[in-house]
């Protein structure tokens, strides 16, 4: 819309020589330009990642360590106990093994935290670029290096862990796509909406990171698989959106849930979330200035 | 001559622990609101990096050979290290690295006492630092109240042993790999938080269902096997052998002393280069 009211300022109205000089031509020019900045975006993000954290292997070993570590715990405690809550030891190593392969994915976080804390944040609106939109290019940059460094890696590897790290169907690979995507929509506006609460509290990102971080180990379900809570805990957990972040996409993949109630309930929390971090952005966008960096 | 002058290092260590104890108070006390998020934030960290554990072991009724009050016990344990190194080695300094690499090792020697005094006392938090050390000593009691512990003096003075080696060797491994940053500074600023948190998120699992090169890996490599795992099955008598509770304070001494060796060696290359890289950040708001 607004590519298309700019073409005639910008060209002789009414002349259409070329296809390029149509409001049609120039919403596809503007697209694609947006979209080449936003690639670009990513792949310096992703490019970045050796040099800005050159120790990244290290963190690689402990992710490696902490998915044999829990692979074992769930081998010492399944073992020998068949079907619990609906799901075989097969499949929560499977979870597990997924759940460590798109850690970066499920937990989703950007840099805007302690972009807001060390001030580099003033970068993001000096960019000729819409704030969400960089900040999930830097995001899925930094996600595709980890990717392709561990992810792929931890994948191919796993039938020297002994686990199957196949889908439970075609149709459940093809639903874990769709609600992935969901988890990340429903990540981000999460993002925003404790951003907002950083300002609007002039509290340090460590705090409410904290915070956000424990809330996210037990309630998501990406380390042990909502079902196997003790005291039903885990029913109740599974209706929040942390749930819907993790659990959701998890339990497609592995055939322990429908599709049918989770993605729907996952693009319900996408709705709410995305308007209350509309609104609570908007009320808090001026204290920007007043929290300094 | 020599009694004297240990009297007055303890003497001098007291003072600076009072000293940075009252700069903590006022620093966690300045703001309700502060204090509040700051507070109910860091338990809820702290708690929550044990909760995973301590839920799979009460819905399974224990995990492996231990019962659910013995993984209690070893997360309580593992807690209350954290907590101690939170305590007395807030301020980044258990986080060497970020010191050296940013050159404010610089601020430690101009100090008119000893490096290991200076690394002792500045980093004493007991306010902000105990969000953790507090849950960690209620999960203790709670476990030993529901385990039928024996209890001796000879018990109780090996359970203070290994405790300390556990505390010891966290510590160590911060500061081995933070070494690295004598060398390196840009590159290894960070990789004391990445030693550090290794140990932190390995430390409350269970690790007897691993196999034997991943155990060797987590006893030697990463020693994170003797945070809490190896000490509580030797000291709950899980692992019947005698010499168990021996073990982490001999793991201790050998990763101290690598590790001593490791950082005076580091000192003597700062001493030739020192740092072009002073970062003045080195304080929280």
């Amino acid at each position: 819309m607004i590519a298309a009211q700019r073409a005639p300022s910008v060209h002789s109205p009414g002349k259409t020589l070329y296809p390029y000089y149509n409001a049609r031509g120039w919403e596809l020019v503007h697209r694609t330009r947006a979209f080449r900045q936003y690639w670009k975006t990513a792949t310096m993000s992703a490019t970045a990642y050796v040099g800005d954290s050159p120790w990244f292997p290290l963190d690689y070993l402990l992710r490696l360590v902490r998915v044999a570590v829990l692979l074992s715990i769930w081998r010492l405690i399944l073992t020998g106990q068949g079907e619990v809550s609906g799901m075989t030891l097969g499949s929560v190593l499977t979870y597990t093994l997924v759940s460590e392969a798109f850690a970066e994915v499920l937990a989703c976080r950007t840099e805007l935290g302690f972009a807001l804390w060390d001030g580099s944040i003033t970068g993001f609106f000096l960019q000729p670029m819409a704030l969400v939109g960089q900040a999930a290019a830097r995001t899925f940059g930094r996600w595709g290096f980890a990717f392709g460094a561990f992810s792929i890696p931890l994948l191919l590897l796993s039938p020297l862990l002994a686990v199957n790290p196949l889908p439970a169907s075609p149709g459940a690979a093809g639903f874990f796509v769709v609600s992935l995507a969901l988890s990340v929509t429903i990540g981000l506006a999460q993002e925003f909406i404790f951003l907002s609460l950083i300002v609007a509290l002039d509290q340090s990102p460590w705090g409410i990171e904290a915070l956000r971080g424990a809330l996210t180990t037990v309630l998501s379900g990406a380390l042990i698989p909502l079902a196997l809570l003790p005291w039903g805990i885990g029913g109740v957990f599974a209706w929040l959106p942390y749930a819907s972040m993790a659990s959701a996409p998890l339990r497609i993949y592995t055939g322990t849930g429908e599709a049918l109630p989770l993605i729907p309930l996952q693009v319900f929390w996408a709705v709410a979330l995305w308007l209350v971090a509309r609104w609570l952005w908007n009320a808090n966008r001026e204290r920007l200035a007043g929290y300094g960096g | 001559m020599e009694g004297n002058r240990v009297v007055a290092t303890i003497c001098a260590i007291w003072r600076q622990w009072r000293l940075f104890a009252w700069l903590d108070f006022t620093w966690i006390t300045r703001n309700l609101s502060f204090f509040l998020t700051y507070f109910i934030s860091d338990v809820t960290r702290g708690l929550s990096t044990v909760a995973a554990t301590f839920l799979l072991a009460e819905r399974f009724d224990g995990i492996g050979p231990w019962t659910t009050p013995q993984i209690l016990f070893m997360l309580g344990y593992a807690t209350l290290v954290r907590g101690t190194e939170d305590v007395f080695f807030g301020y980044n300094v258990a986080v060497i690295s970020r010191r050296i690499g940013r050159g404010q090792l610089d601020h430690t020697l101009v100090q008119p006492r000893p490096i290991w005094v200076t690394l002792l006392t500045e980093g004493f938090t007991p306010f902000s630092g105990s969000t953790v050390l507090l849950p960690g000593v209620g999960l203790l009691v709670w476990a030993a109240s529901r385990l039928s512990l024996p209890v001796s003096p000879g018990w109780l003075a090996l359970a203070l042993v290994n405790f300390a080696a556990s505390c010891a060797i966290v510590l160590a491994f911060s500061f081995l790999w933070g070494s690295l940053a004598f060398w390196a500074q840009r590159a290894a600023e960070e990789i004391s938080s990445s030693a550090m948190n290794v140990m932190q998120q390995l430390t409350p699992f269970p690790l007897d269902g691993l196999g034997a090169g991943w155990l060797g890996g987590m006893l030697t490599i990463v020693p994170a096997g003797f945070v809490a795992w190896y000490p509580c099955r030797a000291l709950l008598g899980i692992d019947p052998s005698p010499y168990a509770v021996g073990v982490t304070p001999l793991a201790a001494i050998a990763i101290t002393l690598l590790t001593i060796g490791v950082f005076q060696k580091g000192m003597k290359h700062y001493g030739r280069v020192g740092s072009q890289r002073y970062l003045s950040f080195g304080h929280r708001r």
